[in-house]
């Protein structure tokens, strides 16, 4: 340290570095003139996750089976009762279930409710003091995945694809604050938007209609965009928990709890192509409805 | 010479970001991720001073606002990170400082990074921040960069006098 001013001179360089792409970032938006640097970012960075990926994803999920182990004799407990109510129910399903498989091959679907999805693994997270809730998947462009594409797990809707590297993805969560999906409730086909809150256990449904009936307990599915992008129609997205504001404001609004467990995310599913559109050729018949409503409705 | 203290922040930065974004966030820690790549940075500041501390915070701070899923702005991490190299770096002198310094100081550059972090989101419109939240992030963060300090600042020392032992000479 022969020169005391040189270390003030350097933070002075890179402090106005950072605050010039800071500048550039905000005003360029989504396309601006640093989306090559995120692109190289994306291009370079992805890879070595990835290979993290292959050593650290058995160890992850080894210690979470460690985790639950305690709970697996509750679940037990609870499946078997799960169980014994389902086989209940399927006695007196068999019945719809047998007319709904005739007016389904009426209609021509084959797959009702199959989504072409390709599946992926998620091998980073952002850390949590940057309140993103973004995770990044080990499949890219290469393997046929594009922006704006769908992602749910088993249970439902986990968010959507906001940028893609040769082999990772990114998806914004749909609990992430700046997260946005069209809703419909699945019983009466009222839609509003729900929108992340910034918190893993709950979602924010703003409901178009303040007169709708809403119930706890009631599913709110995707309501579905132009051509699938940014979502696909009919996935589940979460039940409703609690509701806010009177009826006859201006807007009514619910809290949502989400079926997918933010936290456990693990394998998922990016969505290419939605279950094909029922045909809708007038035909004569008249299916009673039933309580799952499918991608139809949109 | 230059090139051996490059190459041993290069890799270690490299690897504490990887580190951070594949194993410890996807982990459920309560409240704020641990921030290797924050203890990284003030490792290397103790070791080498305010120069390379400063460069080094720079340069985790990019990749940290690239390195995917990071969608934040570019230049937020970069920024902060920046700024904790250079601070820390100037407690550097050529003797070894006790460990109790080194680990307190950690520890309060990180709380006061996600302050920071909070602070410049919350100017820069940044719709996400939840202020409810940052008081829990900014106790858990200090308290795992103080843990995550008591091995990594001792071991970077070494590590830095083992490959560049010209900038010990003094």
């Amino acid at each position: 340290m022969r020169d005391t001013r040189r270390p003030r001179i350097i933070l002075g360089i890179l402090v106005l570095v950072c605050v010039t792409l800071i500048v550039l970032d905000l005003r360029g938006g989504g396309g601006g003139p640093l989306a090559p640097l995120r692109a190289a970012g994306e291009a370079v960075l992805g890879p070595l996750e990835r290979a993290a990926a292959t050593f650290v994803v058995p160890v992850r999920t080894f210690f979470d089976s460690l985790s639950t182990l305690g709970d697996k004799d509750q679940q037990i407990a609870a499946l078997e009762a799960e169980n014994e109510e389902l086989r209940a129910q399927l006695d007196t399903v068999a019945n719809d279930r047998a007319r709904i498989a005739d007016v389904d091959a009426l209609l021509g679907l084959i797959e009702a409710n199959a989504y072409t999805t390709v599946p992926a693994q998620v091998i980073a997270v952002g850390p949590a003091q940057g309140f993103a809730w973004t995770v990044t998947l080990d499949v890219g462009s290469r393997d046929g995945i594009e922006r704006d594409m769908s992602v749910i797990s088993g249970k439902g809707l986990v968010g959507r694809v906001i940028s893609v590297g040769p082999g990772t993805a990114t998806v914004l969560l749909i609990v992430d604050a700046t997260s946005s999906v069209g809703g419909r409730l699945s019983g009466t086909s009222q839609i509003g938007i729900v929108s992340g809150t910034g918190r893993q256990d709950a979602l924010q449904m703003q409901l178009l209609d303040p007169l709708a009936p809403v119930d706890i307990g009631d599913v709110v599915v995707t309501f579905g965009s132009e051509g699938d992008r940014p979502y696909a129609p009919g996935i589940p997205i979460g039940t409703v928990r609690e509701l806010r504001g009177t009826e006859g404001q201006l807007t009514r609004s619910a809290i949502l709890e989400p079926y997918v467990d933010i936290s456990r995310l693990d394998i998922v599913g990016v969505v290419l192509r939605a279950p094909e559109r029922p045909d809708r050729t007038p035909i004569e018949v008249t299916p009673t409805p039933s309580a799952s409503a499918t991608g139809g409705g949109a | 010479m230059i090139v051996r203290r490059v190459v041993l922040c290069a890799v270690l930065i490299v690897l504490a970001v990887i580190i951070e974004v594949t194993v410890l966030a996807p982990l459920p820690f309560p409240g704020a991720t641990p921030g290797l790549v924050l203890v990284t940075v003030a490792a290397i500041a103790f070791a080498f001073g305010p120069v390379t501390g400063s460069a080094a915070g720079f340069a985790a701070g990019i990749l940290l606002d690239l390195a995917p899923p990071a969608s934040g702005t570019i230049g937020v991490t970069a920024l902060i990170l920046t700024l904790v190299g250079f601070a820390l770096g100037r407690v550097f002198d050529a003797d070894d400082r006790p460990i109790v310094i080194t680990t307190v100081l950690t520890a309060l550059a990180a709380a006061l990074a996600v302050l920071a972090g909070a602070a410049l989101g919350g100017l820069l419109g940044n719709p996400r921040i939840q202020w409810s939240e940052v008081p829990v992030m900014i106790i858990t963060a200090a308290i795992y960069a103080a843990i995550l300090a008591l091995p990594l600042v001792p071991l970077v020392r070494r590590l830095a006098r083992a490959f560049v032992p010209e900038a010990f000479s003094r």
